[in-house]
């Protein structure tokens, strides 16, 4: 295993190995492998769907599979796939990056990403136990109760996603303590780069919602195996609890998803522009406002449920809020970009990519808020579209931008660049064939999570699109995976400071000892490493 | 005939109307942001501005406090206008004309007109303000028929609310829209919205009773397990947990959608729904191929 160059050697010279490792950057490689291999089998299962989908009234699959494929298919992506790849940057970033040596506490570290791991294998442990979950990834009740679902797929739902949530919960305690305890001298909490900002932001917006992740999952337990009516009308139960409880989460789910991603471009697009970030308080600030709005929102996924007008204007109104801290983001994104000097890398790319795709998925998401727009399109695939407008066009283009600017930092190695232009256009393309014309065919009232539809709605022939754009996407992510074996064998050599960084995981080695600096360094303002390369022309403090 | 007043528009009309001006705007935002975005990349491009070192500014609060304040009175109109089609979508205080209680099933619709039961086909006159009254007897349903209006939940325990309004005649089609279960995706709605005079007649017509008939299709229905679910009413068949069939041969399609229906259509569904409907509640019945011939003659003949 000596190609590998992610091993990292303790000061003795020890090798522990992955299974003992409480090293940060080992952890975090294990939490993006873990992303990476989470995300092939939820992309293999959407292939699944769009193949059913591609032809009107076809029996490629039957059902229940199609059931179970586009349950798990959510859960996968969502809590598998995206959470551990982001939280694996996280991992390996933040200490770097604040000049620490660690997370504050490395073995609770560990034991997050082992809990988050084992929450994903018990989840696919269904498939030999009998059948997996099938009602949709936010299960609703009472689809989700036993006299509706007697396998014990959900069963597995529950514990799979207990066990992981309760990994992702002691893991956003730890790179709290980390970002607000561990920073290097003079890195005040407003020079901190703003991906560590957004991970901190990620990692509170972690701790409010993922409990009530857990009560909801708890409850529907005790109903289905102890006999409970929390969620069953005929033992005097609510069904809508469900719905609040699992929103509740669900909604400050989706910038827990976005946010770090956001942090990640945020780093991205000043180096490449040779710029400072444009507008660093409002970037952090919009993140907070953000975070406290998503709280207030999560009823305008239930807008159809009958809440009242009252509540539903009210909710309406905090999710349109919501688009005005985000637009803050977009305009300085461009505002870093203009009068820079703009280095068209592979990384920079898809962080441009990002914020085009993103807009869209931002416009969207403000038409959802919307009640009578979404009382028109909500559990359509105008919805599907959305959803994956602001997760793949957002979130995984900026963790793409992520995954070509750090992995020579991770591996020493840089990335092909002439594959990672293949890799962005080929995904560029198959992104917007594939999710483009599922806002259409929502609009006109296909709705999300039918196995087939009939010939006569004259929805095949977008569906064939769609499906054309899965494949070419699917194209497109075989490019990555060969980019990534290749580079990581025979990649051009990174040096510590690939691209003229700012920030001090660039002032270390690539890969990092084990320790991350030699000594604690010191800095002076929010771009350490372009003071220590232009003294003469130093940030203001 | 309950029209509604002109100052006031039917609920499909108001989302549309409103959809059309939300999508405006966004498509002007759209256009100025990812023009914006392309101009920025364009034009500070490092092959373009070699020799130019990058600019130093980072900050500006007046142009923050614009380009906040901007998209929050944007917002704002959004949201005055929102209020507004929310008022005519639920009816604005107009009477409706005709109630309908729908019933969200497994996977099939049940709709009633007062003591008239009917299943899958939803009647309605046109140019009638239409209020559903919906809940569900098992899962959450959504009801949805997009030309005709909004969508709303069916929630077993609640009864919700949902105005349609029709201005021509014709069929509308729709299908339930909340994921209920192996078959939610043939949950099929066909609206036929007709004159008041043909709705009139064909809702005495669903009024009747079937006429007994004494025939092999009527003895064999009623000496099988086909009574245990479903109704024909003027027959002892009482079962209510399937389709009432007292005019199943009145409606165009089996199995919410499923099939279109005819005499060798509902032969094929009777003797085996598994195999057009994988999952749906109705059992394979054993029958002879004479019994299931007069089976579905009988049926298809309850017009």
């Amino acid at each position: 295993m000596t190609a590998l160059p992610l091993w990292v050697r303790r000061p003795s010279g020890e090798r522990v190995g992955w299974l003992r490792t409480v090293d940060h950057k080992e952890i975090g490689v294990l939490y993006i492998g873990m992303g990476v291999a989470f995300f092939a089998i939820g992309g293999l299962e959407a292939l699944l769907l769009r193949a059913q989908l591609a032809t009107p009234e076809s029996r490629l699959v039957d059902p229940s599979t199609y059931d179970q494929a586009f349950t798990v298919h959510g859960v996968t992506m969502i809590l598998l796939a995206v959470v551990p790849l982001l939280v694996g940057f996280a991992n390996y970033l933040v200490p770097l990056m604040i000049g620490a040596p660690d997370v504050a506490y490395p073995r609770l570290n560990a034991l997050s990403f082992w809990l988050s791991l084992v929450g994903g294998i018990v989840l696919y442990f269904s498939f030999l136990a009998g059948g997996a979950p099938d009602t949709g990834w936010f299960s609703y009740a009472p689809l989700a109760e036993r006299s509706f679902a007697p396998g014990l797929g959900v069963d597995y739902y529950i514990v799979g996603l207990a066990v992981n949530g309760a990994g992702t919960i002691i893991g956003a305690i730890n790179l709290t303590v980390t970002i607000l305890l561990m920073r290097c001298p003079g890195m005040a909490i407003s020079r901190v780069p703003l991906f560590v900002w957004m991970t901190l932001v990620t990692s509170i917006l972690i701790l409010g919602a993922y409990p009530a992740l857990t009560a909801a999952l708890v409850m529907l337990f005790v109903d289905r195996q102890l006999g409970g009516h929390f969620f069953d009308p005929a033992g005097g139960g609510q069904v809508v609890l469900w719905q609040h409880l699992f929103w509740f989460f669900g909604h400050p789910e989706v910038y827990i998803m976005v946010l770090p991603a956001m942090g990640m471009i945020s780093e991205i697009i000043p180096v490449f522009s040779g710029k400072p970030i444009f507008g660093y308080r409002f970037v952090a600030g919009s993140s907070v406002a953000i975070a406290f709005l998503s709280f207030g929102v999560w009823a305008h996924h239930m807008f159809a449920v009958g809440l009242g007008d009252t509540e539903n204007a009210i909710f309406a109104a905090t999710s349109m809020l919501i688009a005005v801290p985000t637009g803050v983001k977009i305009f300085n994104w461009i505002a870093t970009m203009v009068g820079g000097r703009i280095r068209l890398t592979t990384a920079m790319l898809f962080a441009v990519g990002f914020i085009a795709m993103f807009v869209i998925g931002g416009l969207s998401g403000v038409s959802l808020a919307v009640v009578p727009i979404d009382l028109a399109v909500t559990d359509s695939y105008y919805v599907v579209a959305h959803l994956h407008y602001v997760l793949f066009g957002g979130t995984m283009l900026g963790i793409f931008a992520g995954a070509y600017y750090w992995f020579p930092k991770m591996t020493g190695r840089l990335l092909d660049e002439g594959l990672g232009k293949l890799h962005f256009w080929a995904t560029f393309a198959g992104f917007n064939l594939t999710f483009l014309p599922q806002h259409w065919l929502g609009a006109v009232g296909m709705p999300r999570r039918v196995f087939t539809y009939a010939a006569s709605t004259g929805w095949g022939p977008l569906n064939l699109v769609s499906t054309i754009g899965a494949a070419i996407l699917a194209v497109a992510m075989v490019i990555f995976a060969v980019n990534l074996v290749r580079s990581l064998r025979s990649g051009e050599v990174a040096g510590d400071d690939p691209w003229d960084g700012f920030t001090l995981e660039w002032a270390t080695s690539s890969p990092p000892p084990a320790e991350n600096f030699p000594t604690i360094p010191a800095v002076t303002g929010r771009r350490p490493l372009w003071d220590r390369k232009h003294p003469d022309q130093r940030d203001r403090a | 005939m309950q029209a509604y007043p002109p100052i006031v528009r039917p609920p499909a009309e108001a989302i549309g109307t409103l959809a059309l001006i939300v999508g405006a705007i966004a498509l002007l935002i759209f256009i100025g942001v990812e023009g914006a975005l392309i101009y920025a990349v364009w034009r500070y491009r490092a092959s373009r501005s070699s020799t130019e070192q990058p600019a130093r500014f980072e900050r500006n609060t007046r142009v923050e406090i614009a380009w906040t304040a901007l998209p929050a009175l944007v917002l704002a109109l959004v949201f005055v206008l929102m209020l507004g089609a929310m008022a005519e979508i639920g009816g604005a205080g107009v009477e409706p004309g005709l109630r309908v209680r729908v019933v969200g099933h497994q996977w099939w619709w049940e709709f009633g007109y007062g003591a008239v039961t009917t299943a899958n086909e939803l009647h309605i006159p046109v140019e009638t303000a239409v209020e559903l009254d919906l809940t569900s007897t098992d899962v959450i349903h959504s009801f949805w028929v997009p030309e005709l209006g909004g969508k709303s939940d069916m929630l077993p325990g609640t009864t919700n609310h949902l105005r349609l309004f029709a201005r021509r005649a014709g069929v509308y089609e729709g299908q339930c829209s909340e994921f209920c279960g192996i078959e939610h995706a043939w949950m099929r709605i066909r609206v036929v919205a007709e004159s008041q005079a043909d709705f009139d007649r064909w809702l005495a017509a669903q009024g009747q009773s079937a006429a007994a008939r004494g025939g092999d299709g009527e003895r064999i229905f009623l000496a099988n397990i086909c009574v245990n679910c479903h109704t024909i009413r003027g027959t002892t068949a009482a079962g209510a947990a399937g389709p009432d069939l007292t005019h199943a041969g009145a409606r165009a399609t089996l199995g919410a959608g499923v099939l279109p229906n005819d005499v060798a259509r509902m032969r094929a569904w009777i003797a085996d729904p598994q195999q057009y409907k994988p999952g749906a509640l109705m059992p394979r019945v054993p029958l002879s191929d004479p019994e299931l011939d007069a089976l579905a003659a009988y049926l298809v003949s309850l017009k």
